[in-house]
């Protein structure tokens, strides 16, 4: 293992650079721009327990600092991603984590227990979907049913489990804590925004409105995200991995300096697809030219 | 999926060779990349323009010596950075990316309508360079709108003022009894892709259609940009980035 290396409670990665859910499609997509192998894990598109068609109406937008996204989780799902995705993801040389997501925690746990059979090392928990047995209330906005799912979960799978938080809560500390007494190895902050785009023009007098609602993500939510990885610093010992706005090796640094043990870069990915890439790189000269040792010490004076 | 050389990365930084005003809202602009690049009809580059986080989706209308050229309108924040542009100015382009129009040995008719008009010119460059027939009309609001330089064998305008008037699809059924083409193209406007392969069915004539939507990635990754379209009896999600942007009018769903 390099000066990059990060060993995430117990799970080893070349550097602490992934890439974000959703973002990256199965991975091998982005070997037209970059190495991919190269990166420290990429987090698969989220996979379900059936394939899923996605949203039917207009599902992107730019807005002024990113932009809002309502795909609907459109996917593969598990069988296909296990025969199809994963020997490419293998052949590539690819580390990767699988998110998945769910509508119901029997959904969750079928999935997990593939995850379980198949050897794969990670995996992500979407808790941002609605929960159809429990009013559609998303399972990651509320500190009982995050901790039922995580808990059947981690029943079910061996393997290294992260819970992504969702900043659509009053208190995300609470979630950090439930999915940490659920057994979660660690926890990814944060998930997207929930935000409205409405686009107005006036054509032949009258206004011809677009409005797009779902996640909004990009530079934007930086602050928000940083301040949810400082809070959850504080009340998990788990590692956190951080998310949000993430396209410099500044952004990489003031994470590290929040609280985080990696990073998920995500929107900026649309915008240079070899951001990720290039943050690995900038990293491993700042670290040499800075002197540090490791990773681990720049973390280390960062937080002092 | 193989692995890539650096030298076949689909990311360049590229150099503003031309940029132009070639109708009253309508520009072109040129540029070169470190490499050639080798553009197909129907395929698409995509700009960064400066501090947006969508990349800007463009039809290739020219490709000579491994230089791309583009028409585009002011419409948004995207186009006015890219008409602020001057010669010598570098600019990130990624892409070739998309389908192509599938090009076969049978007589073809070309529907542009608008900025569509480029990449139909682009096809028509490709069609004559290899002897196949064709004939292309295409449509503009006015006489300004018609871009200076195309190529075009028909021009037809909303308000009359150059060429015939009213609609290029006003002409569809005639320019289909007169040049009785077996394959028809088309670009521009939703309904004007919907009304041409409609015309198609009925006539019983090929239609591919190059579609235009928001798009995020570029690659087919984000899902952003799906329209259903219609494979083995079931209606499926296909992306315009990557299975696109190039369909045939008959495999469309097409919406209201």
């Amino acid at each position: 293992m390099g000066k990059l290396s990060v060993n995430l409670n117990g799970f080893e990665l070349k550097n602490p650079i992934m890439t974000a859910s959703g973002t990256y499609g199965y991975a091998s997509e982005y070997n037209d721009f970059i190495d991919v192998s190269n990166l420290g894990a990429v987090v698969t598109k989220a996979i379900s327990l059936h394939p899923r068609a996605g949203n039917k109406h207009i599902r992107i937008t730019e807005t002024r600092a990113g932009m809002i996204n309502s795909i609907g989780l459109e996917n593969v799902g598990i069988d296909k991603f296990l025969e199809v995705k994963v020997p490419e993801l293998n052949e590539n040389n690819i580390d990767y984590i699988m998110n998945v997501a769910g509508s119901t925690i029997d959904e969750y746990v079928q999935v997990a227990k593939k995850c379980d059979e198949n050897n794969i090392k990670a995996i992500e928990l979407n808790v941002s979907c609605p929960n159809v047995k429990s009013g559609c209330l998303e399972f990651g906005t509320d500190e009982n049913s995050l901790y039922e799912l995580v808990s059947a979960v981690r029943a079910v799978y061996n393997g290294f489990l992260i819970v992504k938080l969702t900043p659509n809560v009053t208190s995300i500390e609470k979630l950090g804590i439930a999915a940490e007494k659920a057994g979660a190895n660690a926890v990814s902050a944060i998930n997207t925004l929930k935000g409205m785009s409405i686009k107005i023009e006036r054509v032949s007098g009258k206004f011809i409105k677009t409005i797009v609602q779902g996640g909004y993500s990009g530079i934007g939510i930086k602050p928000v995200a940083i301040g949810a990885v400082s809070r959850l610093s504080k009340v998990i010992n788990i590692p956190i991995i951080g998310i949000g706005g993430i396209e410099t090796l500044d952004d990489v640094l003031e994470f590290f300096a929040a609280g985080a043990e990696a990073v998920q870069v995500g929107t900026a990915n649309f915008t240079h697809p070899e951001t990720a890439e290039k943050l690995v790189k900038e990293l491993e000269e700042y670290i040499t030219k800075n002197g540090f040792e490791s990773l681990d010490e720049l973390k280390k004076e960062l937080r002092a | 999926m193989t692995k890539r050389k650096n030298d076949m990365k689909k990311i360049y930084k590229a150099k503003v060779n031309r940029i132009e005003r070639v109708s009253a809202s309508s520009h072109f602009i040129e540029i070169e990349c470190e490499i050639p690049v080798k553009v197909e009809a129907g395929q698409f580059i995509s700009i960064y323009c400066d501090g947006l986080t969508l990349r800007r989706p463009f039809s290739v209308y020219s490709n000579n010596n491994g230089r791309i050229g583009v028409l585009f309108k002011e419409r948004g924040k995207g186009t006015q950075y890219i008409k602020s542009l001057k010669v010598g100015d570098f600019i990130d382009i990624a892409g070739p990316f998309g389908n192509t129009f599938d090009i076969q040995n049978k007589k073809a008719l070309l529907i542009g309508a608008g900025i569509g008009a480029a990449p139909m010119a682009y096809l028509k460059e490709k069609l004559d360079e290899k002897g196949i027939k064709n004939y292309y009309a295409a449509g503009f609001l006015t006489k300004d709108e018609v871009p200076a330089g195309m190529k075009i064998d028909k021009i037809c305008t909303d308000d009359g003022s150059f060429g015939d008037a009213g609609s290029v699809l006003n002409y569809l059924g005639v320019l289909i009894n007169e040049h009785k083409p077996e394959v028809i193209y088309a670009c521009g406007p939703h309904i004007v892709l919907k009304i041409v392969a409609e015309q198609g069915e009925k006539y019983g004539i090929e239609t591919q259609v190059a579609m235009e939507k928001v798009m995020a990635c570029g690659i087919g990754v984000c899902r952003g940009c799906v329209i259903d379209i219609k494979k083995d009896g079931k209606i499926v999600n296909a992306t315009v980035c990557k299975d696109g942007p190039v369909f045939k009018g008959s495999e469309v769903v097409w919406e209201n």
